[in-house]
């Protein structure tokens, strides 16, 4: 591994603020940064590939039972009867559970929480678990559910949401929400109807995604331990949100939450899949403290299928009006979501699509009209890139379809209507800053974009796209005011630096990250840095891994827990100097005095003196984003579901693809992907390399070979890894990924998201790369070869 | 997901495999690779009493390829050495290269050839070559051996012409003759871990011309209960050269035999479009070869 | 009724009591102890229970463990050298980034080490056709593939 010169000066002296002498912001000092920009291989990588890190199905407890879930065979039916006395009754069978013994409802947005562990009286969805066995060994446990009789009265099954709301009179799917609607809503701002009717090009599309989930290689695990003397449970799970379960553990069973702890144990990965709390989770609790013993319940593939929480089918129209230069005057945008059979995260993601259209261009006019809709399927959920994906692809393919219109460059009407730093969108959503232009262009002028576009042969095509994310949210998903995340640093001779937080790592390397932060923070190295975390009790509180919220929350707050440490080792370091204490700057593990550099000590020395006097030092630092409400800024009304959507940064990305069409067997071909991101300063380069590599697979997996089938009853048609098929290394680009000069100055270390941003563009500038190809445009996703074969035949025959 | 419970025998001869196979009859399954058996035994559709694992049977494995003399492979022989094998990579390009191209890595080194026939899947892979390449199937019992055409060998979805008591033993290769030319080619969603939607084989060999086509045989994997070999495209291309048209024509004349069915992978619509676009460039692709261009 | 059996693993011999129709995946892990070998999908089609069976890789979640009998099997443990030093595969895997969530890479590494046994010079073709077993949902596999080219090149020049 390259190791930078740490002795290496910089050539202007920094404040602790960052500021030189000179005055020139430390941003622009190359050198400003030891820890933060390095690209040091993950903390966690030797154990991994020793195949010693621990993930929660290789734990096993003293007196450990297993626990397994009995499942619906029908996609839609009451419940008329469960007779479990046959698999009581089976010797090593400890417990059976079923639904109506937890029937408090969960869910991750609580307002609309209407989920149970296990179902009671009724089924909304194929896989649906019914019962659940604790017994002695997993054999005794699976035989169990052989033996447990469910009589069910069938009911008709509803698989589309238009059939769905149509057929709302015969048949509710959840007996509160009428029309089969989870919710719907309206945002209008500004004056939509006129300014089409002032544009110079108009055009509306309608666009169908299709319905990937996450293929997180570990299913989802969980392992519950419940000492019926204390009343304390402790739950090992496969998860990126401790502290959600945690909060709905407390529901369900009805324990105080104090009396609840939540341990990550390794996460084999999440994309949002395990961003809601799992019936695994709770049954293995449940059981736990029916049976007095530790219970582990891990899934097999086909049930993590089967209970996936995949992203939205949505059903879209979208409609652009650009005025006579090609400046964008109103956007209007119709979704249908495909809700599956549970809220879960639903109103966020209704709403978080519609925030889509604000960025990354100026929308002066948009409109938004959207419902999600119950259907009986798995419940749709988080899925990398949450609300993004599908309007992104939409409007981006809608873009590069009016530049046509135009007789421009898509790459020209995208950079004219891009929005730049400091940006406030008409919903009130602020940028602080962008770099988004220099993502268009880098992506465009590496790949030849502009030589290349209309005149490869046919066949051949190129198409780009741009995109952005959240990082993070303005809001906790229920009503509080405290911070996001809570850090505390502790220092002292025995254990040196430990973080202690409740940050998840699922696989995105965010310990990595957060130790080279502390690092940067302390003027240490990152490998001096501890990392606790995904702990409730160890760590302090943080809300999870989801919307890209966590080098930004977990940075901010351990700048603000490092300020009180380093403030008491330089008022310890100066008496033992003898100069005051704001002259000095702590660095590689020294601190010295910026006036005179000969005055200076080891860090450790100080640490030591220190602790010798007061104990172990601690700094405690949290992170509150800034909570900007969401209103039309022209008439200043507030706007339903318009919180959602905002952040206290914005990452930006554009993608271009080449690809080769197969024109005779309908097959793409990906051949290349140029990328540029902004993504602030790259606190480890390689690891966002990583993210954004890993995302443009994911997403071309989604675009070109994935969807789950059902059939007509609801039932899974392909829920394994040999037909629901994600890309294998075959199936990989060549990809020139670029990160492009970045910070923003309102962030901590000048950080953004990039673990979801993207993602983003990657639907749409394959779909465009397609169109260039063959000169057909896609509405339907996936793409596959059928589509081509026909959609050419089709050309061929002139019905196109 | 647990397997039903099963006695497990482990033979180390062909004799003592045979005798277990006698003996055990129907309520034995034999276990070479089990890339396919342990998947059906997961998923309970079906549950044998016996399973007999050929693993130690040293007899059953291996590649025999002499010069002018064709080639014999045992029935266990794992594709992964069919795929690396330098002789049959030179003699029998298609089935290495199809061979090849099933699963994954650890499939191969798993997998045997007699396994990939046995299974009798419609979407094999290796039994179209072979049955392209006009490879027999040996099969034995304790009361002696027959040969049998691969192709008459598989009789259709999970359906054997395999009497109580026998089991595939081998497989017999016939040489190549002089300027012919076997081609194989697959088409699926991704290009690893696939079930194809169609997949195919032709054999061409030639005239002492060098153009004229002597024999040819196209044989189809994926559209028909087991491997289909072309009647119409022998019919039409025998002694004729070939022509991009006349080339068109057979491979429309085999879309027609093509019965694919709708499935998860593909429509039957696309799986016979695909029959004429594999049937086309196959064809070339064989003819120039046994032409040596 | 269980049968005491031997399992050659990593160079002990282990006894295990097993059932025929135990899967080689579960004893190695719940029997074994060993738990570095994933289950991720039970089917033979991810690639995370791969394990070296006479140094060839074979996926150990369709392989019964009585079938592995007599066998010299390598599980992702049995890769570190004595010294306490990772094999230079797993070096390269940490130095390149090509870890991330972790669940895949035990199987990948071994398919990785299979397939530069049998060729220590390959082409990035032949690494991508050997390695299209291993299903990664985080990496893309660019950064793995960059792993098992460093590999190689350690490899050839050490010959490990």
């Amino acid at each position: 591994m390259e190791k930078k010169d740490l002795n290496l000066k910089s050539k202007w002296n920094l404040t602790p603020e960052g500021w030189n002498l000179e005055g020139v912001p430390a941003c622009q000092d190359e050198k400003r940064y030891t820890q933060v920009g390095r690209s040091v291989p993950r903390i966690d990588g030797p154990i991994k590939v020793k195949g010693e890190a621990i993930y929660t199905g290789d734990m096993t407890l003293p007196g450990m039972v297993y626990g397994k879930i009995k499942r619906s065979i029908y996609a839609h039916a009451i419940i008329k009867k469960i007779d479990c006395s046959k698999a009581r009754e089976l010797p090593g069978v400890l417990a059976v559970l079923t639904g109506d013994e937890a029937p408090n409802k969960w869910g991750i947005v609580p307002q609309a929480a209407n989920e149970t562990v296990l179902a009671v009286g009724k089924v909304r969805f194929y896989g649906e678990g019914v019962a659940a066995v604790a017994a002695l060994d997993e054999e005794t446990a699976e035989a169990a559910l052989g033996l447990i009789e469910v009589e069910y009265e069938r009911l008709p099954v509803l698989l589309n949401p238009f059939e769905s709301m149509e057929r709302s009179q015969e048949v509710l799917i959840h007996e509160d929400s009428k029309g089969n609607i989870m919710h719907a809503g309206e945002q209008v701002y500004g004056d939509v109807d006129k300014a089409f009717a002032g544009c110079e090009y108009v055009l509306e599309r309608e666009f169908h995604t299709n319905y990937p989930q996450h293929g997180f290689l570990e299913p989802h695990s969980a392992l519950a331990s419940y000492d019926a003397q204390n009343g304390q449970l402790h739950l090992w799970a496969s998860s990126q949100i401790p502290h959600y379960l945690h909060r709905q553990m407390s529901i369900v069973l009805e324990i105080p939450m104090n009396k609840i702890r939540v341990t990550l144990p390794t996460i084999g990965g999440g994309f949002g899949g395990k961003g809601e709390a799992a019936p695994s989770e709770f049954v293995a609790c449940l059981l736990s403290r029916k049976v007095g013993r530790p219970v582990k319940v891990v899934y097999d593939r086909q049930e993590v299928f089967y209970t996936n929480k995949g992203r939205h089918p949505c059903h879209m129209k979208v409609k652009m009006g650009l005025d006579k230069d090609g400046y964008i005057q109103a956007v209007d945008f119709d979704n249908t979501l495909d809700k599956g059979a549970y809220s879960g995260w639903g109103i966020v993601v209704l709403f978080y699509t519609a925030s889509m259209i604000h960025l990354p261009y100026k929308v002066p006019n948009a409109r938004f009209r959207g419902r999600s809709v119950y259907t009986n399927k798995p419940s749709t959920g988080a899925m990398r890139g949450l609300g993004g994906v599908q309007p992104r692809w939409a409007l981006e393919c809608l873009m590069d379809e009016m530049a046509e219109m135009m007789g421009i460059s898509p790459y020209e009407l995208k950079l004219k209507n891009a929005i730049e730093s400091g940006h406030t969108c008409i919903n009130n959503m602020f940028v602080p800053h962008s770099e988004f232009k220099k993502c268009l262009e880098t992506a465009v002028k590496k790949s030849g974009f502009l030589e290349k576009q209309g005149k490869l042969p046919f066949g051949k095509g190129i198409g780009m796209a741009g995109g952005y994310y959240i990082t993070g949210t303005a809001y906790t998903l229920y009503q509080n005011y405290k911070p996001h995340t809570t850090v505390m640093i502790r220092v002292d001779t025995e254990g040196g630096v430990t973080l202690l937080c409740a940050a998840a790592e699922i696989g995105q390397g965010c310990n990595t990250v957060m130790a080279q932060m502390v690092a940067e923070e302390l003027g240490i190295q990152y490998e001096d840095v501890h990392v606790q975390s995904g702990d409730t009790e160890i760590g302090a509180f943080d809300l999870g891994s989801f919307a890209s919220r966590l080098t930004y929350a977990a940075g901010a707050a351990i700048k603000m827990a490092c300020v009180e440490i380093n403030q008491r080792l330089k008022e310890t370091a100066a008496g033992m100097l003898g100069v005051r204490a704001d002259q000095l700057v702590i660095k590689n593990h020294e601190i010295y005095s910026m006036y005179e550099i000969k005055k200076r000590i080891s860090w450790e020395k100080a640490v030591e003196a220190y602790t010798s006097i007061n104990g172990t030092l601690v700094g405690m630092g949290n992170f509150s984003p800034p909570r900007r409400k969401g209103i039309d800024i022209i008439s200043g009304n507030r706007v339903q579901g318009a919180n959602i959507g905002h952040s206290p940064t914005f990452g930006f990305s554009s993608q271009v693809h080449e690809v080769e069409v197969d024109v005779e067997t309908g097959r793409i071909y990906v051949k290349k992907v140029t990328e540029a991101g902004d993504c602030g300063t790259p606190v480890n380069p390689m690891s966002v390399d990583g993210q954004v590599e890993g995302s443009i697979m994911f997403n071309i997996g989604a675009c070109l070979y994935e969807d789950q089938k059902l059939d007509v009853n609801g039932k899974h048609l392909n829920p394994n890894f040999h037909d629901y098929k994600t890309p294998t290394t075959m199936e990989m680009p060549e990809m020139d990924t670029n990160i492009v000069e970045s910070y923003d100055h309102s962030a901590p270390f000048g950080v953004k998201e990039t673990g979801e941003g993207a993602v983003q563009p990657t639907f749409p500038a394959l779909t465009n790369a397609i169109y260039d190809a063959i000169g057909v445009r896609f509405y339907n996703l996936p793409i596959t070869p059928e589509m081509v074969l026909k959609v050419l035949k089709d050309k061929k025959e002139g019905k196109l | 997901m647990f397997l039903n419970h099963f006695e497990y025998f482990a033979p180390k001869t062909p004799a003592e495999t045979l005798e277990l196979v006698a003996r055990l009859g129907s309520k034995a399954k034999i276990l070479a690779g089990g890339t396919d058996l342990m998947v059906v035994m997961k998923a309970k559709a079906i549950s044998p009493d016996y399973l007999i694992d050929i693993n130690g049977v040293e007899e059953f494995k291996g590649i025999f390829c002499e010069p002018g003399k064709g080639a014999v492979i045992g029935t266990n022989t794992k594709l992964a050495e069919i795929q690396f094998s330098e002789a049959i990579q030179e003699k029998y390009p298609a089935l290495a290269y199809a061979a090849g191209e099933v699963g994954s890595s650890q499939v191969r080194h798993m997998a045997s050839l007699g396994g990939n026939s046995c299974n009798a899947s419609p979407a094999a892979e290796t039994p179209t070559p072979l049955v392209a390449l006009g490879a027999k199937v040996v099969l034995s019992s304790i009361s002696g051996e027959r040969e049998l055409p691969l192709e008459e060998f598989i009789l259709g979805v999970r359906v054997l012409d395999l009497a109580e008591g026998e089991m595939l033993t081998k497989f017999i290769l016939p040489e190549p003759k002089l300027k012919s030319a076997c081609r194989y080619a697959y088409m699926g969603r991704r290009d690893a871990m696939e079930i194809d939607c169609v997949n195919m084989a032709v054999t061409i060999e030639l005239e002492n011309d060098g153009e004229t086509v002597k024999n040819i045989e196209l044989v189809m994997g994926s559209v028909y209960p087991r491997p289909l070999a072309s009647k119409e495209v022998t019919a039409l291309l025998l002694g004729q050269k070939l022509s991009d048209q006349l080339i068109e024509k057979a491979a429309e004349a085999a879309q027609g035999e093509a019965k694919p069915i709708d499935d998860i992978r593909a429509s039957a619509e696309y799986r016979r479009e695909i029959v004429k676009v594999l049937a086309c460039r196959l064809i070339k692709e064989a003819y120039a070869a046994a032409k040596g261009v | 009724m269980k049968k005491l059996i031997e399992l050659d693993i990593n160079g002990r011999i282990y006894e295990v009591a097993i059932d025929a129709r135990d899967l080689l995946i579960d004893v190695i892990r719940n029997k074994v102890g060993l738990t570095g070998s994933k289950k991720g999908c039970g089917d033979g089609d991810c690639g995370a229970c791969t394990v070296l069976i006479d140094g060839k890789p074979e996926l150990s979640c369709i392989k019964l463990a009585i079938a592995s009998q007599g066998k010299k099997i390598t599980t992702i443990e049995g890769l570190v050298q004595e010294s306490g030093q990772l094999h230079p595969i797993q070096q390269a895997y940490v130095d390149h980034g090509a870890v991330q969530c972790g669940f895949c890479t035990p199987g990948m590494i071994l398919s990785s080490k299979a397939l530069l046994d049998r060729n220590p010079n390959p082409t990035e073709q032949y690494i991508k056709h050997e390695l299209s077993g291993n299903i990664c949902r985080c990496t893309g596999y660019k950064r793995i593939i960059e792993a098992v080219e460093a590999a190689a090149k350690v490899w050839s020049k050490e010959g490990v």
